[in-house]
C-alpha cells in the first residue's frame, strides 16, 4: 500500500492520528521537504514518530517516483508531504504512477494552507485563483501572476499568493553541468513579495496610460508561519507591506477584493497596523 | 645606428596623417620577412647588406631555425619622404602639412595558414596591408585567404611581386612572358578584390593598378624593388614628359617604336612593350652581364645608370655584385616606402570607414565618434588583438591599437573582455595601466602616452584579458567587434603531465598558452583531460614546443592528435517528441529538421545572424530557402553561443504566457546544441520546431529548473528521431608539384580519403597544381606522406574548407561513425555504447502516445550490452567468489531481460546463486 499522508501546517503534533498509525507501521516512510518546510525540523518529527525518515528532495519525489514506489505492491510506503497532499502542491502524478503499477493508495488529508488563510478572516469562498510570486532571476522576471490578481480583483475576489521557496534548488549555471550546485535555501518573505508586485506596477504604469486595477494603496495581508504558535497576521497597504518584517518562514500573502462583507472587514480590523 | 629615437617616434605620434599602420600579409614562403628586411634596414636597424638574410622580424629562435614566421612581429619606424615625392599625396587627410617625416607601424604576420588567426589579429590594428606575391608560383591559397580576410575588415591592399630574381635567373623568362606573368597577377589580385569588395562601398575603389604605382617588383632576398613610379622618374626629363603621366604609359598595352617615336596601342613588328622596353630591358641587360662576367660591359652600364660602386665592392662579381648593383640601383626600401606612404591610408582616412565594422555600440555615441574622427581628444577605445609573451615568464604585453582618445602610463581605465554586456558587470574591469610601450621587433621601449591612431602595447593588462579585448575610459562604451577568424580550432590532442605532481604546473602552462596564441583553445573535459585545439598539425606542435618549452616548464606526453565533430541529423524528426518537466506540469512538443544546403554556411559567414532585423532576415530565409515567411520571424535564437548554425524556431499558435518560459528554453537550447545528445560534440544545421508547449498555470511550476533540462531531453529526442549524423572537417588542399610527381599525389590522397576536383598546369611554369579535399582525420602525417612518395617535390597546404556528413548511422554498431562516436565518449569520460539513449531520455520522452518502437529497441539494446557485459564478466571469473555488485546488478537485469524476451540463459541463476551466497 502506498500512503500519502498530510501532516499539516504547524508543527509535528498536526499529524492525524490516523495517519500517525501509518507512518509508525509503515516500512519506508519518505518526507517530501521541497515544496514546503514545517517549522520543527526534520529531527523533531523523528522523534515525535519515534522512526527515521528518508528525506525527498525534488529530484528524488519529480523523477525517482520507481525508488519510492518499489516495492510498494507488497509493503506500506508513505510519503509525508507538509499540509495536505493535493494542496498547494500537488503529488497527482505520484498516485497515477503508482496505479500504473497496480500500487493500492491511499489519501491521508490534513490542513492546508489553503483553507487555513481563513484565520485572518477573509471568506473562503470569495477566494478567486490561487497564485505563486517566484523569485525574480536575471532574465526571468515573469509578471502574469499580476494579470491573475487583477483579474480576481475585477471579479471582487480575494487572491492567495504563495510565496517562493527556494530548497535544494539547483543554480542557473550547474543546470547545465553534470555536477550540481545547489543556492542557499530561501524563502521570500512578505515585504519581498510586495516589492516584487511594486515594481510590476511601476513598470505597467509606465507601458499603458489606462489606471491599474492594483496599485499601491491596496489593501494587503501578510501572513507568518500559519497553524503554528507564533502566527503572525499584519493588514496593511501594499507599499507599507513593503516595509513589514514578519520573521522567520513561510509567509504567504493576500489582496483583498475591492469590496469587502462587513464582517471580513471587522475581523481584519484586529491586525491592522 | 638607427636613425631615429623614440622622442622623435614619440612626436610623430601626433601627428596622425603621417602615420601608416600596416601589415605584410603573403602565401608561406612567398618572402614577406625577407622584403621587411628592406624596410628595416632602410630605418637603419639593421645594416643593408644584411638585409633579406637577417629576417628581424622573424624574433623566436625557431623562427629562425624553420625559416618560418609564426608570430606576427610588429615593428615602429620613422621615415622622412623627399618633396617631389609628397606631391603624390593628393589627399589632405593623408599628410600633415608642412611634414615629411611618416611613421610607419608595421606588423609581418606568419604565411602557413595555420597561424593564420596571427594574421586576423594583425589585420584587425592596421588599417593598409602589402601583399606579398611569389611572382614564380603566383596567387596562391592563402593568398586568396589573406586577401580576402584584409577586404572583409576594410584594410587595403597594395601589391608587390617578389622573387622577381628566381624568374630572372632560374626560369629564365623572356621579357614579354615575365610581363604576362606580371599582368596575370594583378589580375588575379584584383579578381579576388572585386568578388569581395563593393566598388561603390565606402572604401571606394581599391583595386591595385601598377600604373599607379601600388604594385611593386622586385626581389627581398637581394634588397631591390621598384615601382613603374622610379622608372617614370627617371625618363620623364628625358621624354619631357609628367612623371604619372609617363607610368600610364609603362604599364598594359602601350608600345613604342624607337625609329618613328611613336607610341602604338597594338602590337606590331617594329615596335616593343613599353614594360619591356624601358624597365625590364636594362634590369635584364645588368643580370647578362654580370652573370655572365661581362666586366667591360658591366663597368660601362653602370655609371650611365647613375650607380657608382663603393670601393670595397668593386672586387665583386657574380651574384655578390649583382645583388649589390641592384640595390643601389633600385634600393627596395625606397620603393616600398614610397608605396605605403602614397597609397596606404592614414587612421584619419581609414577610421573613417572602418569605425561601423569596429564597433558594436550606436554608431553616434562618444566613442563612434570619436573613433571615427581618430580624435586623441575624445574617449580611449583601444582594441588588444593579442597578448605578446614578455622576458618575465608568464606576463604578457596586450598589444593593440588606439581607435580614440589617448592611453597612458597609470591611466585608469575600463578593461572589457569579449563577453562584457554594457551595463553589466561581468567580464569589465576597472584597473590602472601599468605602462605603456613601443613593440620595436626584438625590444620594447617605454613610452609615456600613445595617442589615437597608433599601435602599442600594455603592461599589466594581461591579468584581466584572456586573449583580446577592449580598454576604454567612457563609461557606456560598447566593445570593438570580436575579430572573426578564418580557420576554425578543429584538431586537438589531449596533454598530461609526465609526472603527476606537475599538474599544477601544467594547468598554469595552459592559462598562459591560450593567452599568448589568438586562437588556440584549452579545454577541461568533464573527465578531467586537458585539450589543447588547434588550427592543424604544425600549430598544435608550436604550441605543443612553447607549452612544454616557455609555460609550463615540464617534461608533457601527449596523445594523438584527434579532430572535432559536428553533430547533425539528416531527416526530419519521424514523430513529435514530447518532453515533460520534473513536475510533469509542464510539456514541450519539438521536431528537429535538417536545415537547407548552405544555410549554415550563411550563418558561419554572418549573412543570417542573431542582430539582422527579423523581417528582413526572415524575407532573406524565405526567398533563398524556402522558408516561411511568418516561421521564419519567429527564430528565438542560434546555437550555441547564440550565434551557432542552429536555431530555434517558433512555431506554436497562441500559447499564453510562452514569453515567460522563452529564456528557459533557450538556455536549454544553447545547452543542448554545444552538447549533442551522441557525443557531446557541437551541433551543426539542425533546425528546431517548436510545435505546442503545454504550461503550469502558475509561474513558480515552469521556472529555469524545470523548463531547461526538460528542453535539453526534449532536443536529444528530436535528433535521435531525426536520423543524426555526424560531420567531419575537411580541408582544401593545395599541392604545387612538377608534373611527375602528380602520380604520387593520387595515391596517397586516394589511401587518405581525399578527391581532387582540380587539376591544372600553372600558366609559364612547368609547375601543376593539385586542389583536393581532404578529411582532417585523415591529414595526420599528410605532409610526410606526399614527401615521401613524390620524392620530396610536392607542398600541400592545407585550409579548413567545410564540413561535411560522414556516411553511416551513429547509432548503429560498426558504422565508422559509431566507432567515431565511440571514441568521442570514451576520451570525454561519457557513458560508452548505448548508454546515451537511456541516460537523459524518458520513455516518454520519445513518442507521446505511448509505445514507440524504437524507444523499446533502444532500451533493449542497452540492456543486451549490459547482459553481455555481465556475461563476461561472469565466464572470465567463474567460478568467482566474490561478485563486485555491479555485476550483480547487470545480472539482475540481464535475468529481467531474459526472462521478458523470453529466452532462459544457463549462467544467470548461477550468477544469482553466487550473489546470494
Amino acid at each position: 500500500m502506498f500512503y500519502i499522508v498530510g501532516l499539516g501546517l504547524g508543527d509535528c503534533k498536526d499529524i492525524t492520528v490516523k495517519g500517525l498509525e501509518i507512518v509508525k507501521k509503515c516500512e519506508r516512510v519518505y518526507l517530501e521537504a521541497y515544496t514546503s518546510i514545517l517549522t520543527c525540523g526534520t529531527e523533531a518529527l523523528e522523534e515525535f514518530y519515534g522512526r527515521k525518515l528518508i528525506v525527498a528532495d525534488r529530484d528524488l519525489v519529480e523523477q525517482g517516483a520507481d525508488e519510492i514506489l518499489d516495492g510498494a505492491k507488497d509493503t506500506d510506503i508513505a510519503l509525508l508531504v507538509v499540509g495536505d497532499p493535493f494542496g498547494a502542491t500537488t503529488h497527482t502524478d505520484l498516485v497515477l504512477r503508482a496505479e500504473e503499477k497496480g500500487i493500492k493508495f491511499q489519501v491521508i488529508h490534513n490542513a492546508s494552507i489553503l483553507n487555513a488563510i481563513g484565520c485572518c478572516g477573509l471568506q473562503l469562498y470569495s477566494f478567486g485563483e490561487t497564485v505563486s510570486i517566484p523569485y525574480w532571476m536575471d532574465g526571468w522576471q515573469p509578471n502574469s501572476f499580476y494579470d491573475k490578481i487583477a483579474n480576481n480583483f475585477k471579479n471582487k475576489m480575494h487572491t492567495l499568493c504563495l510565496l517562493d521557496i527556494k530548497v535544494k534548488e539547483p543554480t542557473l549555471e550547474s543546470l547545465t553541468k553534470r555536477k550540481k550546485e545547489f543556492m542557499p535555501p530561501r524563502f521570500m518573505s512578505v515585504s519581498e513579495a510586495a516589492q516584487q508586485l511594486l515594481l510590476i506596477i511601476e513598470n505597467r504604469r509606465k507601458e499603458t496610460c489606462s489606471s491599474l486595477d492594483i496599485t499601491e494603496d491596496n489593501l494587503a495581508v501578510g501572513l507568518a508561519r500559519v497553524g503554528s504558535d507564533n502566527q503572525q497576521i499584519v493588514a496593511c497597504s501594499l507599499s507599507k507591506m513593503k516595509e513589514v518584517d514578519l520573521g522567520g518562514p513561510l509567509h504567504s500573502l493576500i489582496i483583498p477584493g475591492p469590496v469587502l462583507h462587513p464582517l471580513e472587514e471587522e475581523y481584519l480590523q484586529k491586525f491592522k497596523l | 645606428m638607427v636613425n631615429f629615437t623614440v622622442d622623435e617616434i614619440r612626436a610623430m605620434m601626433d601627428k596622425k596623417r603621417n602615420i601608416r599602420n600596416m601589415s605584410v600579409i603573403a602565401h608561406v614562403d612567398h618572402g614577406k620577412s625577407t622584403l621587411t628586411d628592406s624596410l628595416v634596414s632602410k630605418a637603419g636597424i639593421i645594416a643593408g647588406a644584411k638585409a633579406g638574410e637577417t629576417r628581424f622580424t622573424d624574433t623566436r629562435k625557431d623562427e629562425q631555425e624553420r625559416c618560418i614566421t609564426i608570430k606576427s612581429t610588429a615593428i615602429s619606424m620613422y621615415f622622412e619622404l623627399e618633396d617631389k615625392d609628397l606631391l603624390f599625396i593628393t589627399n589632405p587627410d593623408q599628410r600633415e602639412k608642412e611634414e615629411k617625416g611618416f611613421l610607419i607601424n608595421l606588423i609581418d604576420s606568419p604565411g602557413h595558414v595555420d597561424f593564420s588567426s596571427e594574421v586576423t589579429a594583425a589585420l584587425r590594428v592596421t588599417d593598409g596591408a602589402l601583399v606579398v606575391v611569389d611572382c614564380v608560383s603566383g596567387v596562391c591559397v592563402q593568398t586568396e585567404t589573406v586577401l580576402r580576410q584584409a577586404i572583409a575588415e576594410r584594410i587595403k591592399p597594395i601589391l608587390f611581386m617578389n622573387k622577381m630574381d628566381r624568374a630572372l635567373l632560374e626560369l629564365q623568362l623572356d621579357a614579354e612572358e615575365l610581363y604576362q606573368t606580371f599582368q596575370r597577377i594583378v589580375e588575379n589580385v584584383n579578381v579576388i578584390i572585386a568578388t569581395y569588395n563593393d566598388d561603390g562601398g565606402p572604401m571606394g575603389e581599391v583595386r591595385v593598378d601598377p600604373s599607379k604605382g601600388s604594385v611593386g617588383f622586385g626581389s627581398g632576398l637581394h634588397g631591390w624593388a621598384f615601382t613603374l613610379k622610379q622608372f617614370s622618374e627617371m625618363y620623364a626629363e628625358k621624354f619631357k614628359i609628367d612623371v604619372s603621366k609617363l607610368m600610364n604609359r609603362l604599364w598594359g598595352e602601350n608600345f613604342f617604336n624607337p625609329k618613328t617615336k611613336k607610341w602604338s596601342k597594338q602590337k606590331d613588328n617594329d615596335n616593343k612593350r613599353s614594360f619591356c622596353m624601358y624597365i625590364l630591358d636594362p634590369i635584364y641587360k645588368i643580370f647578362d652581364c654580370i652573370m655572365n662576367y661581362k666586366k667591360e660591359e658591366y663597368e660601362a652600364l653602370l655609371p650611365k645608370l647613375g650607380i657608382n660602386l663603393k670601393h670595397e665592392d668593386k672586387d665583386k662579381d657574380g651574384k655578390q655584385l649583382l645583388k649589390v648593383v641592384m640595390r643601389t640601383w633600385l634600393p627596395a626600401g625606397e620603393a616600398l616606402l614610397q608605396m605605403i606612404a602614397i597609397h596606404l591610408p592614414s587612421p584619419v582616412t581609414a577610421q573613417k570607414y572602418r569605425m561601423e565594422m569596429l564597433y558594436e555600440g550606436p554608431h553616434d555615441d562618444e566613442a563612434a565618434i570619436g573613433i571615427k574622427n581618430c580624435d586623441p581628444n575624445g574617449p580611449l577605445m583601444m582594441y588588444v588583438s593579442k597578448m605578446v609573451p614578455t622576458s618575465d615568464k608568464g606576463r604578457f604585453y596586450a598589444f593593440g591599437r588606439v581607435f580614440s582618445g589617448k592611453v597612458a602610463t597609470g591611466m585608469k581605465a575600463r578593461i572589457m573582455g569579449p563577453n562584457y554586456v554594457p551595463g553589466k558587470k561581468e567580464d569589465l574591469y576597472e584597473k590602472a595601466i601599468q605602462r605603456t610601450i613601443l613593440m620595436m621587433g626584438r625590444y620594447v621601449e617605454a613610452i609615456e602616452d600613445v595617442p589615437s591612431g597608433n599601435i602599442c602595447g600594455l603592461v599589466g593588462v594581461d591579468q584581466f584579458l584572456v586573449k583580446t579585448g577592449t580598454i576604454t575610459t567612457f563609461k557606456d562604451a560598447h566593445n570593438l567587434k570580436v575579430m572573426k577568424f578564418s580557420v576554425s580550432p578543429v584538431v586537438r590532442v589531449a596533454v598530461e603531465p609526465k609526472n603527476p605532481a606537475d599538474l599544477p604546473k601544467l594547468v598554469e602552462g595552459l592559462k598562459r598558452l591560450a593567452k599568448s596564441d589568438p586562437m588556440v583553445q584549452c579545454i577541461i573535459e568533464e573527465s578531467g583531460e586537458h585539450i589543447i585545439a588547434g588550427a592543424g598539425e604544425l600549430h598544435l606542435e608550436i604550441c605543443l614546443k612553447d607549452l612544454e618549452e616557455d609555460h609550463a616548464c615540464i617534461p608533457i606526453k601527449k596523445s594523438d592528435p584527434v579532430v572535432s565533430y559536428r553533430e547533425t541529423v539528416s531527416e526530419e524528426s519521424d514523430q513529435m517528441c514530447l518532453s515533460k518537466s520534473p513536475n510533469k506540469h509542464n510539456r514541450l512538443f519539438m521536431k528537429a529538421q535538417p536545415m537547407p544546403d548552405g544555410l549554415a554556411e550563411d550563418i558561419d559567414d554572418g549573412k543570417v545572424n542573431p542582430r539582422d532585423e527579423f523581417k528582413a532576415r526572415a524575407r532573406y530565409l524565405g526567398e533563398k530557402y524556402d522558408y516561411d515567411v511568418t516561421e521564419a520571424r519567429k527564430i528565438w535564437c542560434f546555437g550555441p553561443d547564440g550565434t551557432g548554425p542552429n536555431i530555434l524556431v517558433d512555431c506554436t499558435k497562441g500559447v499564453q504566457y510562452l514569453n515567460e518560459i522563452k529564456d528557459s528554453v533557450v538556455a536549454g537550447f544553447q545547452w543542448a546544441t554545444k552538447e549533442g545528445v551522441l557525443s557531446e560534440e557541437n551541433l551543426r544545421g539542425v533546425r528546431f520546431n517548436i510545435y505546442d508547449v503545454t504550461l503550469h498555470a502558475d509561474a513558480i511550476h515552469r521556472g529555469g529548473g524545470q523548463i531547461i533540462p526538460t528542453t535539453r531531453r526534449c532536443l536529444y529526442a528530436c535528433l535521435l528521431t531525426a536520423q543524426p549524423r555526424l560531420m567531419e572537417p575537411v580541408y582544401q588542399c593545395e599541392i604545387q608539384c612538377p608534373e611527375v610527381a602528380v602520380g604520387g599525389i593520387y595515391g596517397v590522397l586516394n589511401r587518405r580519403r581525399g578527391h581532387v576536383f582540380e587539376e591544372m598546369q600553372v600558366a609559364g611554369t612547368p609547375m601543376f597544381v593539385v586542389k583536393a579535399y581532404l578529411p582532417v582525420n585523415e591529414s595526420f602525417g599528410f605532409t610526410a606522406d606526399l614527401r615521401s612518395n613524390t620524392g620530396g617535390q610536392a607542398f600541400p597546404q592545407c585550409v579548413f574548407d567545410h564540413w561535411q556528413i560522414l556516411p553511416g548511422d551513429p547509432t548503429e554498431s560498426g558504422t565508422r561513425p559509431y566507432n567515431v562516436v565511440q571514441d568521442t565518449r570514451k576520451r570525454k569520460g561519457l557513458k560508452e555504447d548505448a548508454g546515451w539513449i537511456s541516460t537523459g531520455l524518458h520513455c516518454e520522452d520519445l513518442n507521446y502516445s505511448g509505445h514507440s518502437v524504437l524507444n523499446t529497441v533502444e532500451i533493449v539494446t542497452s540492456w543486451i550490452s549490459i547482459a553481455k557485459f555481465a556475461f563476461t564478466v561472469c565466464s572470465l571469473f567463474y567460478p568467482p567468489r566474490r561478485l563486485d555488485s555491479s555485476v550483480v546488478t547487470a545480472a539482475l537485469l540481464f535475468n529481467r531481460w531474459c526472462s521478458c524476451s523470453g529466452i532462459v540463459f544457463r549462467a544467470s541463476p548461477m550468477v544469482l546463486s553466487q550473489s546470494c551466497s
